[in-house]
């Protein structure tokens, strides 16, 4: 069997002192679509934090691994051109970073990180022009400043853009659907959906099964109290919808 | 009874003798008494002279220096340009129409109750005096160059905007590594109608002295924006007073010390909004690294009469390194009832949220860092319309985020 593209061993992370995951076991072959459900302040998000590698998320034990190696170690910036990517809930506004110098600073800070050549002025712009066209994101939206008065909608969609860009090994979407109403989801779903590609895998963290009609996983892992408590496929998801969280909450002592 | 006389400090004693010399000995009698200013002078209150300027080299002698010989490429290929060595002016023989420059004596700052202007009127010799006639809008750069061994240099800019009348004055100061000490002066008078941009840029060696007063009077329906970027020397203070006396007038007043290790930059203004219906908006930037120390005071008086006044008033710090300081001191006198004024404040680090996003697309902590600053100071630069000036203004930013340790605040940045 090849190499998974994310493998996550027996991870425990503390934040500020506490201990939020506890022993989070996952593997993520190449081409999945995993999701990842579980109601807030399961630790979803800590997870994702802890992969991208933010700081004060402290890695107690266990290691994570993105094609075999290692990436504790590595800075956040690194980890992306090891080929991470986060698909951010709330996507930051930066004003006074300009859209296109921001897209271009990143795809060649990788690029170089790499040891590839940096992208010309005509390559960046045919790229972002045609992953743009697939997203319906108009020049005035790459005018602006970073994320500066988009809607809800126009930052996820900008998300993607990043993510089709940076062409990534390993997505994770925290959230994805948050703030998001039907048409924009659609649009928002339409364009990850074409990046799946079978050297590519995705983590899709949500704590509701309408995002997963759109993008349909080939695993779902319930997550409750640091932990994934339950795996399975597809039909999982419809099931939690039905019942609820109740049944994996820890018991209480 | 104690002796009220102070004991005076070595510049102290020096500055005096300067002023005796000059035959200014009722200036010089009232310098024994007041000193150079300390923090108990509000005014002054985060930068006490009487400590921090320690030693006055001897007034520059003119002649000493031959005019015209220093000026390398121009910094400005559209600017008309002037320089001034050690506060000896040269003036190219062919002004073009709607540009007079004329060489003058004296100071030419009006009275006032504040050391460094009292010091400039009782020491400076020469200065020179530029009008604006018509719309041209040429763009006047006066380099201001401190050369040669350490020297107390004392000089002026009279600028004239005539009624209608539109024009940019670029002033740049730079030096030798010497001890100079600089105190400028520069007074700028807006007729009826006049549009007027003023940039002043400090980038004098670590060891120079800077201070520099600037007087400003709008009249009717003028406009006007400024902006001081203070970054040279070690110890600087650019100190601004600025009054409305002509209805509908408009101010942009902007600054920033962008200031290292041991800097001690000082941007201070007062502003009098004096007739009805004027509006004003400041907005003052400082980014600090290592142990420098950045202050602004900003004050804006509105007289009785002032009516329809409209002032904001913004500061905003930036600090990279646990030792930087940046003080901040906004003042609103406001005597009039119906009027539109407010002041804010926010000082911290750069955004560890932002900083993480910007990594996590790959971009290197140091890089994204930088992003962040400039990002944080284009709306000082952006609404300058000269294209090249802004590009000189970005250049000196990327200098100084590239010089030193950029990325001073890494690992620790939450």
């Amino acid at each position: 069997m090849s190499t998974p593209i994310l493998e996550i061993r027996d991870l425990h992370v503390q934040v500020e002192d506490k201990e939020i995951l506890k022993g989070v076991d996952l593997v993520v072959p190449a081409g999945e679509v995993h999701a990842i459900m579980g109601r807030n302040g399961s630790g979803k998000s800590t997870l994702s934090n802890a992969i991208t590698g933010r700081d004060g998320y402290e890695v107690t034990e266990g290691d994570i691994l993105l094609e075999g190696k290692s990436i504790l170690e590595l800075e956040a910036d690194e980890r992306a051109a090891a080929g991470l990517f986060m698909a951010f809930q709330y996507p930051i506004e930066i004003p006074g970073v300009a859209t296109m110098t921001f897209l271009k600073s990143a795809m060649n800070a990788q690029r170089k990180a790499r040891g590839e050549d940096e992208l010309t002025t005509p390559e960046f712009m045919k790229a972002v022009q045609g992953a743009a066209k697939d997203l319906s994101i108009d020049k005035d939206m790459l005018k602006r400043a970073l994320n500066v008065g988009f809607s809800g909608g126009e930052k996820k969609r900008a998300e993607v853009l990043q993510m089709a860009l940076l062409e990534p090994r390993m997505c994770i979407l925290d959230e994805t659907d948050s703030g998001l109403d039907i048409d924009a989801l659609q649009v928002v779903s339409e364009g990850v959906n074409r990046l799946r590609a079978p050297n590519r895998s995705m983590l899709v963290i949500t704590h509701y099964q309408r995002l997963l009609n759109h993008i349909v996983p080939d695993r779902v892992h319930v997550f409750s109290d640091g932990r994934i408590v339950e795996s399975g496929d597809k039909e999982l998801a419809l099931e939690l919808e039905a019942k609820g969280y109740a049944a994996y909450d820890p018991v209480a002592a | 009874m104690t002796d009220q006389k102070p004991i005076l400090t070595g510049a102290e004693k020096a500055l005096l003798a300067q002023l005796e010399q000059a035959g200014q000995s009722a200036g010089a009698h009232e310098f024994a008494i007041a000193g150079l200013p300390t923090r108990r002078v509000e005014s002054y209150h985060y930068s006490d002279l009487r400590s921090l300027l320690t030693q006055v080299p001897l007034l520059a002698v003119a002649a000493d220096v031959a005019p015209g010989t220093e000026s390398p490429a121009p910094y400005l290929s559209d600017a008309v340009c002037l320089d001034m060595v050690n506060g000896r002016v040269s003036i190219p023989g062919n002004m073009p129409a709607g540009l007079v420059v004329k060489e003058i004596s004296g100071s030419v700052l009006s009275e006032r109750d504040d050391a460094l202007v009292r010091l400039n009127r009782g020491l400076a010799g020469q200065a020179v005096h530029i009008q604006f006639e018509g719309d041209v809008g040429w763009t006047v750069l006066v380099s201001r160059h401190l050369s040669g061994d350490a020297c107390h240099v004392v000089d002026g800019v009279d600028v004239i905007v005539a009624p209608g009348a539109s024009g940019t004055l670029v002033e740049m100061f730079d030096s030798s590594d010497a001890a100079h000490l600089g105190n400028h002066a520069t007074r700028v008078r807006l007729g009826e109608g006049a549009r007027f941009t003023h940039v002043i840029i400090d980038l004098c060696a670590r060891a120079v002295r800077h201070f520099h007063s600037l007087e400003y009077d709008l009249g009717t329906n003028a406009s006007m924006r400024n902006l001081i970027v203070n970054s040279g020397a070690s110890l600087s203070r650019v100190q601004m007073f600025g009054r409305f006396s002509g209805s509908r007038a408009h101010g942009d007043f902007t600054g920033l010390n962008l200031v290292d290790e041991g800097q001690h930059c000082d941007i201070t203004f007062d502003l009098g909004h004096a007739v009805p219906d004027t509006t004003s908006r400041e907005l003052f930037k400082s980014v600090a690294r290592n142990r420098a120390r950045a202050v602004f005071q900003g004050k804006i008086v509105v007289d009785p009469v002032a009516q329809k006044t409209d002032a904001k008033m913004m500061a905003q710090g930036l600090m990279l390194s646990e030792g930087a300081q940046i003080l901040t001191k906004p003042e609103l006198e406001i005597f009039a009832d119906d009027v539109q004024c407010g002041h804010g404040c926010t000082c911290g680090e750069l955004d560890s949220d932002t900083l993480f996003y910007l990594m996590s697309r790959g971009i290197p902590r140091a890089e994204a860092e930088s992003m962040l600053i400039r990002a944080f100071l284009q709306e000082l630069f952006d609404p300058l319309e000269n294209d090249e000036l802004v590009g000189r203004l970005e250049a000196i930013v990327a200098n100084w985020l590239e010089n030193g340790s950029a990325s001073a605040g890494a690992g620790k940045a939450d």
